[in-house]
Order: structure tokens, then sequence, then C-alpha cells
């Protein structure tokens, strides 16, 4: 794996131009950045698994779908309050990981996908056929509650405080993903990745940090999922669906699983590609499979492996001009 | 009477949904069992099976036609796939490949809508087929024991071929020792395409007989392609016979589960497929690895 080339600095000048961004754009252009946030979590949680850890997944929706579910359930009827309620979200999303982790981590390559496949499924089929607790194919609505903060109460409704409100989500759960992959554990999924075996035979529990680390993409991805049905203020089995599964893929294999912040731009490319071209091109959506099988085809580290490589050509290219 | 008589019937809707689900699985056990890349555009080569057919009979109105010549271009087709894009991304693994697919299954469905539109597509029977037959006291649509027939035919030339014949033989061997084989003098990279064209040709086929039976219209690929990963994966990879009894028991399941609990009936295959998966990841009747 490619360590991203990036600094300090970099990341300051990302989250400063985050914070002044709404200054700059319109409303409109403000909600198509926070769904690049929020699918950026999802996508980023799905990478644990597809980059670092070597799994191809064909069932992350299911905690995604899993944490809206449980946040939107919980506010509506509990009352809790936003955070607590994407919070508790994110460790629905954790508990269905770590429940479906047992049985799926003992597995590797085409029946770890199809187990994931039939998980998802399993989810669901469950919240179309449930109708009394999750609405069917209606799904729930429901209000975006405000935010109370020791006696201030915020209008969460309005678009720039929602935007800060999820700024300061993503900004924090992407911190903590990427201190994860400082950790040892983080170390160990790269590891396994490579050498399973070698792993156990040092003597790591190769099975009790897989299910963490898949219990871990669980929980992410029920954060995402949280944030995602509080933006569009309801919830469906489309939230669920194997096109939500697959999405959450392309995102990260355009975006690149071999660096870091990969699938934050895939999350970025493929919302603005669909923002841009579903305005004016009925069938864009052979445009995304066209440019997604290009990338398979030639690029198969996703944009920023190609950005790597091209880089990494471009320097030689300049060491040898100067040798010479 | 009515209660009794309802058993047979219901049986019959799952084998012939079953025996169906055969049809395409049997290309897609070739491809994925013997070769090790699960193509997820498989579903898509049956749906281009269907409208494929739909434009052949549109315009010559022969039914026969379209059973030989939709099958031999979506055969092309797979071929095609093979050569120019799968056989590239070989190296990488078989993550790759089923991306690559994947990505042809998205795209294949997308074109489908544009030049055939969203709507589903009424495709006639022919007239030969068209009536409905009685036997034991049922009355049943010779169209679906047309489908039986074809699908028996299918599964017995298959076996015959994969199992009892030259070419059989060597496509076995070439799957599991594919640098041997070539050493022997055999071309495995022709062996391979073939195969994927054969695999393709039946897909092909039965979206030509399944098209007028499950209606054509473009989510038929999505659809079926999770009923086919259940059968290649509860009967065991690569395994024909394999194949053949998990389809069976898929109709089956579905058939009864509507009739029994019909609130959780299309849970049952994911909870058959889950099962398996984890008690006996081989499949049913697929060899261990």
């Amino acid at each position: 794996m490619h360590r991203s080339r990036f600094t300090w600095l970099q990341i300051v000048v990302v989250i400063l131009l985050l914070l002044v961004l709404p200054k700059l754009i319109s409303e409109y252009r403000l909600n198509l950045v926070i769904t690049m946030m929020i699918y950026s979590i999802f996508a980023l949680s799905y990478n644990m698994l597809f980059g670092q850890g070597g799994l191809l997944s064909f069932g992350h929706a299911a905690y995604f779908g899993f944490g809206a579910y449980t946040t939107v359930i919980l506010i509506k009827q509990l009352e809790v309050s936003l955070p607590l309620g994407i919070m508790l979200g994110g460790l629905a999303g954790a508990f269905l990981g770590c429940a479906f982790g047992v049985f799926v981590v003992r597995l590797r390559g085409v029946a770890f996908a199809l187990l994931t496949l039939a998980f998802n499924q399993l989810i669901y089929v469950t919240a179309e056929k449930w109708r009394s607790v999750t609405g069917g194919e209606d799904g729930i609505a429901f209000m975006r509650p405000n935010l109370f903060l020791g006696g201030w109460e915020i209008d969460l409704w309005a678009t720039l405080n929602w935007y800060y409100f999820v700024l300061i989500v993503t900004v924090f759960s992407i911190g903590c993903l990427w201190y994860l992959t400082l950790t040892p554990l983080g170390r160990l999924n790269l590891c396994m990745r490579e050498n399973e075996e070698r792993a156990r035979f040092i003597g790591y529990n190769t099975y009790a940090s897989r299910l963490l680390i898949y219990t871990l993409a669980g929980f992410f991805a029920g954060i995402a999922g949280g944030l995602a049905a509080s933006f569009q203020e309801f919830v469906t089995t489309t939230f669920i669906n194997l096109d939500k599964a697959t999405d959450v893929l392309m995102m990260t294999f355009i975006g690149g699983g071999g660096t870091f912040f990969g699938p934050v731009i895939g999350a970025c490319a493929l919302t603005l590609i669909n923002d841009l071209l579903s305005s004016w091109l009925e069938r864009w959506a052979i445009v995304q499979g066209g440019l997604f099988i290009l990338l398979v085809l030639y690029a198969p580290n996703g944009l920023s492996g190609l950005y790597m490589s091209i880089r990494e050509r471009w320097d030689a290219q300049k060491r040898g001009n100067t040798r010479s | 009477m009515e209660a009794l008589s309802i058993i047979p019937v219901q049986f019959l809707h799952g084998l012939v949904y079953g025996m169906l689900l055969f049809l395409v699985a049997s290309g897609l056990t070739l491809i994925f069992g013997m070769m090790g890349v699960l193509n997820f555009a498989h579903g898509a080569l049956y749906m281009l099976g269907a409208y494929f057919s739909f434009s052949i009979l549109r315009w010559t109105g022969q039914f026969w036609l379209c059973m030989i010549v939709a099958p031999l271009l979506v055969g092309a087709f797979g071929i095609l796939m093979e050569r120019f894009l799968l056989r590239q991304v070989h190296r990488y693994g078989h993550a790759h490949e089923l991306l690559l697919t994947f990505g042809l299954a998205y795209i294949i469905e997308e074109l489908v809508k544009w030049i055939w539109g969203n709507q589903p597509l009424h495709v006639e029977i022919p007239a030969m087929l068209a009536g409905s037959v009685q036997f034991l006291g049922i009355t049943y649509p010779t169209y679906r024991l047309f489908i039986l027939l074809i699908s028996a035919i299918v599964f017995a030339v298959l076996f015959l071929i994969l199992y009892k014949t030259r070419a059989g033989i060597i496509v076995t061997a070439a799957v599991s020792r594919a640098e041997m084989v070539n050493a022997l003098g055999i071309n495995v990279p022709l062996v391979f395409m073939l195969l994927f064209g054969v695999g393709g040709a039946l897909a092909g086929l039965a979206g030509v007989i399944g098209g007028p039976y499950l209606i054509t219209n473009p989510g038929m690929a999505s659809t079926i392609i999770i009923d086919l990963f259940v059968v290649v994966v509860v009967g065991g990879l690569g395994s024909l016979p394999g194949a053949l009894l998990a389809s069976f028991l898929i109709g089956e399941l579905q058939s009864f589960g509507i009739l029994l609990i019909p609130q959780m009936a299309i849970a049952l295959e994911f909870l058959l497929m889950a099962v398996v998966l984890i008690v006996k990841p081989e499949g049913l009747l697929g060899d261990k690895a």
C-alpha cells in the first residue's frame, strides 16, 4: 500500500476551506458537498475491508441501512437527540457487523463476497416485509430535530447549521478511521491481506482481529447511514438494497482502495458525476459504467492509483533529466 | 379436491421455474465452476438472449429461428467479452474479473433500457406451444412443459460432453492444471474462450425460452442474478448435477414458500445460501477445494 503523501498543512488547508465553503458556493452546491461527506465516511468504512483488508464485500449496505433505520426509529419513537440517534445508528451497524462477522470473516474471496451478499439480501427482505416497523417500501419520514447544546437551541433544519454538523461528524469519523490505520490493528489488517498464514504464525488471532475490523467497518457504515437518513429526513429500502451495496463498491474502486483518501475521491467524483450528468444526459449511467470498466482495465488501483503511477513516472523522468 | 390438486400444480410451477433457473445457471456453472470467474454479467447475457429473441421474432416471426440465432449471438458476445476484456484483467486476480463483469452487467442493463425501452415487452408464445395439456387430471400450459423438455435435453447433452467425451476431459483438465495441459499442446486460452462462448450461448438460449414465460423487462437480469448465485453456491462450484439439484430446490422453495409463508418466502433462498456457505462452503455436491 502506498502511503498517501499528504502533510498536516494540506489537511489544515482542506478543513479551513470546508469551513469557509458556505460563503463561497450556493446552497444547492452545499447540499451536494454534504452528500459527498456522508458517502466519504461510508466509502472509507468499506475500504477497511476492500482496500486495507483485501476483502470484496457485496453486503456493506446492510450496516448502512440498519444504522439509518435505527437512527430514524429512535428519533421518531423515543425522541432521542440527533447526535445520540446517529451514534446509536453506528452502534447498531457495529452490532449487526459483529453478528454477521462471526460467519463471514471465516471466508475469503468469492465465498466472502457471496455470503455478505446473502446477508445483505436477508436484511433487505426483512426491511421490505416487516412493514409495522420499517414501513416497507414506503419507508419512514421524520423531522430532523433541533440540537440542544447547553441551553442553546441550534436549528438544524437550516442548511448552514446542518452543514457544519455533518462536517464535524465527518472530520471526527475520518480522523478515527485514519488513526485506526496507524494502530497495531490497522497494520495487522494490511498484514493479513498480504499473508494471513504468516500473521497467524507470528501469533496473532486473525479471526478475532478480522471480526473486530468487520465490526468497526459496520460501525462507521452505520454512522454514515444515520447521517444520510437525517439528511434526507427519510429512510426506505433503497438504503439497504443491492444497488447501495454496489454503489459503495464503485465509489471505493473508482477512487482507489490503495490509498487512505482514495475512497473520498471516489465518493466525491461519483456524487459530482451523478449530479452533473444526470441533469443533461438521460443515460448518464452508461458513462458511469464505462468509466468503471476503463478503470478496471487500465487503472486497477483507481483514480488515486492512476495519480500515483503518473506521479512516480514523472518523478523518475525528472530524476533522469537532472542526471543527464 | 381443490386443496389436494394444488400440491402437484404448485410442484410443477416450482419445477418449471427451477429448470429454467438451471438452464441459465448451467452456463454460469461452466464459467464460474471451471474457470473460477464469477460472471456477474451472466444475468445480463440471459437478458440479451431474451431481447435478441424479441427483435428476431418481430422481424421474422420464427420462434425456432430465435432459438438458434439468439444463443449464437449471445455466445459470440461472451467470446468477445472473454477475449478483449476478461483476459486483460486475469493477472490482477478474481476480484478484478468480478468487478469487470459487474461493470459490464451495469452497462448492458443501461443499453437494453436505451435500445428497447424501460417498459416490459410481450413475447408471443409460438402457436404450437400455446395451448395446454391434460394429464393425470391436471391441465398445464404446454409452453411450461416445453421449458422442462429443453432443460432436460441441455442437462443430458452437457453431462455427456463434460464427463464422457475427449473435449470434456480437456476442459476439466485445463481447469485444474492449465499449464500442464498447455504444455501437452492444447491451446488453453482458446479452450477458455470457447467455454465462455458456450456459457454465454446457454444463457442466451435460456433468455429465448424464459422471455415469454418470465416477461422480458430490463430488470430481469438483476432479478435472476442473485438466484443464479444461490444456485451455483448451493449446488457446488462447477458441479452440473449440483446446479440441477440446487435449481430444483430453489424452484420448489419459492413455489411452496409463497404458498405457506408468503411474507418471508423470498428470504428462504438467502437463508439457504447463507447456511450452505457457513456449514458446507463447497456446496451440496461440490468437490472439497
